[in-house]
């Protein structure tokens, strides 16, 4: 069944980087006959400005209480003068701030735990796949044990012993995508391992690290960006449900997840603005993901190309 | 797709039909209660939570019971008789008590219940062994008669009887043919509810006894595991409920305003307090050296604006508490610290702590459980706020409570700020103030080690009359207020849920004991 | 085939061996719990006593092995909070979560075909649109956050639906009561209805959009479009040609399917105070009740096992291209 899973993914020649520019101008043009993407790319760009410039938009400090003025409404008028924009929450602390700090936060998780889990699933697949026999056993195996464990069985035990803290959470986020990603570099390796260009490196003597690095490494990136682009999304939910079992981020660091999670017992109240903005921020991000990751796969699945 | 249409159709129909028919509301025998925590066991020895105990209530009797007011009433005794070295404390039984296997409840039975729960060989650790035995000193329990039990303790303690008032009586010829395991899930005992169910995690159903004189006024009782807030008050609202507990208190209006329940908030008895750790081991670390000093702890008091905490994040005007005792039997003439983070500035500069050019004067570590007490989390963080307004720098650490909190609290190790509430009663003072009863006490979680305090506990044993008790009391709570090692909060307010449908009335101990509860 | 069954099913065995490890060590690095089941006013020659009686004062080896040693002869061992066998407590909390499972699976899979076939079929229309914006709103939204939505609108406002609660079927049809489990069967699926379309509102959402791109691709394979130009009608174009290879894909998740769904468990059984292996495994968690959890987690693991054998078999029998 992982064969099947991978099916769909084909690599592209490695003369592909001396074509660089002209898949580039390809991607464009299939992006902007695709319309949703280029709208899911605004967005992207939109909340990575955010995260980059939240500090410096955000017009209070995100965690500076104020329990007289807790739970206003948006719009409503701050302290000293100041508007809370989009409510203050349960503690008084000004919304739209924590919205655009939380961006910072939900995006370094998200991307974080990707790079964490990709980089682990991609070495192990490369080498389970490369080599096979005895190690492709042991990481395969290892991946049956983690995949007979549902994973947030695996993250709370993690999170209820070493504590919150946005490093563990990255961690377990990162550790539980490995085995998705090893999987997939395993068939692709093991495919391509016989083919005709890495005969070729290692006719001409390159080193195998050398191979699976430089030789097959880059005709793998593409599908793993798919994958990637889907996981960013599941991570950010993964996060949500975390903070709603009060194992996410600690209580000064805000994300759009522990936001969210927080909202769950004012939503009887009537108070729809902690719910509704993060909540509005989390889909706006997850749906703009997984538009680029449906595009992505589509743009480097040539079958489907072909029917589209 | 018109035949799945009409499919769909077919099933929303049929959906709203079955709603009407399927929905469940308690019928007029029954009365149901939701509450927020987990019920364990039903072995009386191992009983420890406020929830499972609350259930237990109704199966077990207790020799004497204290009244939601403090006042200590007969249950199953009728009569207790104290030798005069305060070591013998002889109870008569009622006559024609009986259990639910049938056998007559005797003295025999309530000697059994004393010495089984401490029997080192069964490793019991619920409240009887691990609150009540170690607090009174119990020795050993005998049955001089059918009627009369005694119980030995080894030191004389004038809160004793009320602690007795606490253990659960069970039947000996039951309890003896079952395992330990079988013990846990088949209460037999003499109270006028019968366990008739337990879905693990889900739900408990008491059924009345038969019989005439029972004070029992409803058929049944379920009691429902509603862990989520929200959940049981969307319950309490629906009409599926009719009392629920912990209610979260921004649920409160929701619930006034559905026009068929009401909130009651009393005033708990629960001490919640931020304690200092004055250990040696936290004096070496940052902000653990400066509340060493009692004028520094004291400048803190100051710092925190409790009313406000109360009104804003507890939903409920509280009063802010003066020190480890319960009002009622409080110091009379001491006044709560005020909010005023001026003063708490000036006493900080004056002994000896400035704010530095980036405006700290020092750092500290605040530690706390989450999911325990009301609204726990944001509490921390706005005492955290206020202190940080007054130049510290407070590093707040959440802590998930049962699996980690609760470890560290227990080996005395958390601080050198951490929050807590410690249960409390209305009874005595001493019992409020036992927490404290000597340095390396378990629950003095903070190293205070204060002579002034620690060596009167001689002077209350040895202290012939009421009056020179209270004066010695009164002396105690001065240094406890003035250098104590506690930060005042708050009595914790307890709000419950209750449906028009019956009459209930919520008392100040945490206790729900719904004997006398009926419909409207 | 048979060497297949038998080599899986020895792997099983070394997985759930490195489970239980985990599991076991996860537990054991946040510190000494003897003192969750201590009172607080215990002196420490009591929790010393404590410590003994729980096993926690030998070597964590030794600990472990002394539990596999119990294990091989049926014995998972005490609940330290409940005190009575940890499989027992286990099992008897398994039944409600296979119910709200399968039938959430149900919701995933079963409506998941019709609409993205439906969506498939009319591409670019607007019945692919909403469908679409449905499954994709339906993978960004949290499904806690669903849940309490849903309680509010579905159980509160409008009143139809149960808002918390269980009733058991699997339950006293184990125990051969039949009676008791037919009259319950439409209370346990009117209660069933939120928490299961909670936890299915992911996978239904995906499981859809996956469908939807499988079906477009096999309607553009040239033995559909033969059978089209041969004449056959429609629908049997598409129930027999097209959807039979449309949901292979679908059957390939089923496996997987379920351990995600059991993670959305743990979540939706809290918000609905639903009596399962979720909150279970959660509250043993959070208690460091050791034996509750190792009996969940193998428990788990060996449903989880033995479904993935299952569904490679089937896919085997389904899809003559594999060969086991």
């Amino acid at each position: 069944m992982t064969d099947m899973a991978s099916d769909g993914l084909t690599t592209l020649s490695p003369q592909r980087e001396s074509n660089f520019r002209r898949e580039l101008k390809r991607a464009v043009r299939s992006m902007v006959a695709a319309k949703w993407p280029v709208l899911a790319l605004v967005v992207l760009g939109a909340v990575l400005i955010v995260a980059i410039f939240g500090p410096l938009l955000a017009p209070l400090d995100p965690n500076r209480q104020n329990i007289m003025l807790r739970l206003a409404e948006p719009m409503a008028e701050g302290p000293r003068g100041a508007t809370f924009w989009l409510g203050s929450d349960a503690l008084g602390r000004d919304v739209l701030s924590r919205l655009l700090y939380g961006a910072r936060i939900s995006l370094l998780v998200g991307v974080c735990a990707i790079f964490v889990g990709g980089a682990i699933g991609t070495v192990a697949g490369l080498v389970a796949g490369y080599f096979g026999g005895r190690i492709d056993d042991v990481f395969m195996r290892l991946g049956d044990i983690q995949l007979a464990f549902p994973f947030i069985l695996l993250a709370i035990m993690f999170l209820v012993v070493l504590g919150p803290g946005v490093v563990n959470l990255i961690l377990v986020l990162g550790i539980g995508q490995w085995v998705t990603y090893a999987r997939i570099v395993r068939a692709q390796t093991l495919s391509l391992r016989e083919k005709e260009f890495v005969e070729a490196a290692r006719a001409l003597g390159d080193s195998t690290t050398s191979i699976i690095f430089r030789t097959i490494l880059p005709n793998i990136v593409a599908p793993l960006t798919v994958i990637a682009s889907f996981n960013v999304a599941s991570v950010i939910l993964a996060e949500a449900a975390l903070s709603f079992l009060g194992l996410g981020v600690p209580p000064e660091v805000p994300t759009w997840g522990s936001m969210l999670a927080e909202s769950r017992e004012q939503l009887i109240a009537n108070k729809w603005w902690l719910a509704v903005f993060p909540g509005l921020a989390i889909v706006l991000t997850v749906l703009s993901f997984n538009i680029i990751g449906d595009w992505l796969r589509d743009f480097l699945d040539p079958r489907l190309k072909e029917r589209g | 797709m018109r035949r799945l249409g009409t499919l769909a159709a077919a099933g929303a129909t049929g959906l709203l039909l079955c709603s009407t028919a399927l929905a469940q509301q308690p019928d007029e025998n029954t009365l149901v209660v939701g509450l927020s925590a987990d019920i364990t066991t039903f072995e009386p020895a191992n009983i420890s939570s406020r929830d499972n105990s609350n259930i237990a209530r109704h199966i077990f009797g207790t020799l004497y019971t204290i009244s939601g007011d403090g006042d200590v009433q007969p249950d199953l005794a009728e009569d207790l008789q104290i030798s005069d070295d305060g070591l013998a404390y002889v109870y008569t039984l009622r006559e024609g008590l009986t259990c639910h296997d049938g056998e007559a409840l005797t003295a025999e039975d309530a000697a059994y219940s004393f010495n089984r729960a401490a029997d080192p060989a069964n490793n019991f650790t619920g409240n009887t062994p691990g609150f009540v035995f170690s607090s009174i000193g119990f020795d050993s329990a005998e049955a001089l008669d059918e009627q009369r039990v005694q119980i030995n303790i080894e030191r004389k303690n004038p809160i004793a009887f009320g602690l007795i008032a606490e253990v659960f009586i069970h039947c000996k010829d039951s309890y003896e043919a079952m395992s330990l395991d079988e013990a846990s899930a088949n209460p037999i005992g003499s109270g006028p509810y019968r366990l008739a169910s337990w879905d693990r995690g889900s739900q408990v159903v008491l059924e009345k006894v038969d019989d005439p004189n029972s004070p029992a006024n409803m058929e049944r009782i379920v009691w429902r595991i509603i862990p989520e807030a929200s959940t049981r008050t969307a319950e309490l609202i629906a009409g599926n409920v009719d009392i629920i507990t912990n209610v979260a208190p921004d649920q409160i209006d929701a619930i006034n305003n559905s026009g068929g329940a009401e909130v009651q908030a009393v005033q708990g008895t629960r001490r919640m307090y931020v304690g200092f750790n004055l250990s040696d081991e936290f004096a070496q670390m940052p902000g653990g050296d400066a509340i060493q000093d009692p004028a520094v702890r004291r400048a803190l008091q100051y710092a925190v604006d409790v009313p406000s905490i109360c009104k804003q994040l507890l939903n409920f005007e509280c009063e802010r508490m003066t020190g480890i005792v319960n009002p009622p039997n409080a110091h009379p003439d001491i006044e709560p610290y005020p909010y005023d983070p001026e003063t708490a500035e000036r006493l900080l500069d004056e002994a000896g702590w400035p704010r530095g050019e980036d405006g700290v004067r020092f750092e500290i570590r605040l530690q706390a459980g989450q999911g325990r007490y009301l609204n726990d989390r944001n509490v921390v963080l706005a005492i955290a706020q206020y202190l940080e307004d007054v130049g510290l720098d407070v590093e707040v650490d959440i802590m998930e409570w049962a699996s980690v909190y609760i470890p560290l609290i227990r080996q005395r190790a958390a601080g050198p700020l951490y929050f807590i509430g410690s249960g409390g009663a209305l009874w005595s003072p001493l019992y409020d103030m036992t927490d404290l009863a000597r340095v390396d006490s378990g629950t003095n979680y903070t190293h205070w080690d204060d002579p002034r305090w620690f060596d009167r506990w001689e002077d209350i044993a040895n202290a012939e009359t009421e009056e020179e008790t209270r004066q010695i009391v009164n002396e105690m709570l001065e240094v406890f207020y003035e250098d104590g090692p506690w930060l005042h909060l708050y009595f914790q307010p307890d709000f419950y849920g209750v449906s028009d449908r019956v009459d209930f009335e919520a008392r100040p101990d945490e206790k729900v004991y719904l004997f006398d509860t009926g419909l409207n | 085939m048979w060497t297949f069954i038998v080599r899986r099913l020895l792997q099983s065995v070394i997985v759930i061996l490195g489970v239980t490890l985990i599991s076991f060590i996860a537990l054991q690095i946040g510190g000494d719990p003897t003192y969750l089941f201590v009172s607080e006013r215990a002196t420490d020659e009591e929790i010393a006593m404590v410590r003994r009686a729980l096993g926690f004062d030998q070597p964590l080896h030794i600990q472990y092995l002394t539990y596999l040693g119990n294990v091989a002869q049926g014995d998972f061992g005490n609940s330290l909070s409940y005190r009575q066998p940890a499989m027992e407590i286990v099992l008897g909390a398994l039944p409600a979560t296979i119910e709200l499972t399968i039938f959430a699976m149900l919701f995933a899979i079963v409506l998941a075909i019709p609409f993205g076939v439906f969506a498939a079929l009319y591409r670019g229309t607007a019945v692919d649109g909403s469908i679409m914006t449905m499954a994709m709103f339906g993978q960004s939204v949290p499904n806690f956050w669903l849940g309490i939505m849903m309680i509010l609108f579905f159980g509160l406002y409008l009143g139809w639906l149960p808002i918390s609660g269980h009733v058991p079927f699997l339950m006293p049809l184990l125990r051969g009561d039949f009676v008791t489990a037919f009259t319950n069967l439409p209370q346990t699926i009117y209660y069933l209805i939120l928490p299961g379309v909670a936890v299915a509102f992911y996978s239904l959402s995906r499981n859809a959009r996956l469908v939807r791109s499988s079906m477009l691709e096999v309607l553009g394979q040239d033995y559909v479009r033969t059978a089209r130009s041969k004449g056959i009608s429609e629908y049997a174009v598409i129930t027999h040609h097209a959807l039979r290879n449309a949901w292979l894909p679908v059957v390939t998740m089923i496996g997987l399917e379920f351990g995600f769904l059991l993670g959305g468990v743990v979540v939706i059984e809290t918000v609905f105070s639903y009596p399962g292996i979720g909150r279970l495994v959660f509250n043993a968690i959070n208690q460091r009740d050791i034996p509750l959890v190792q009996a969940s987690v193998i428990v788990l693991s060996v449903i989880f096992i033995v479904l993935n054998l299952v569904v490679d078999l089937v896919y085997a029998r389904i899809d003559p291209r594999v060969k086991l």
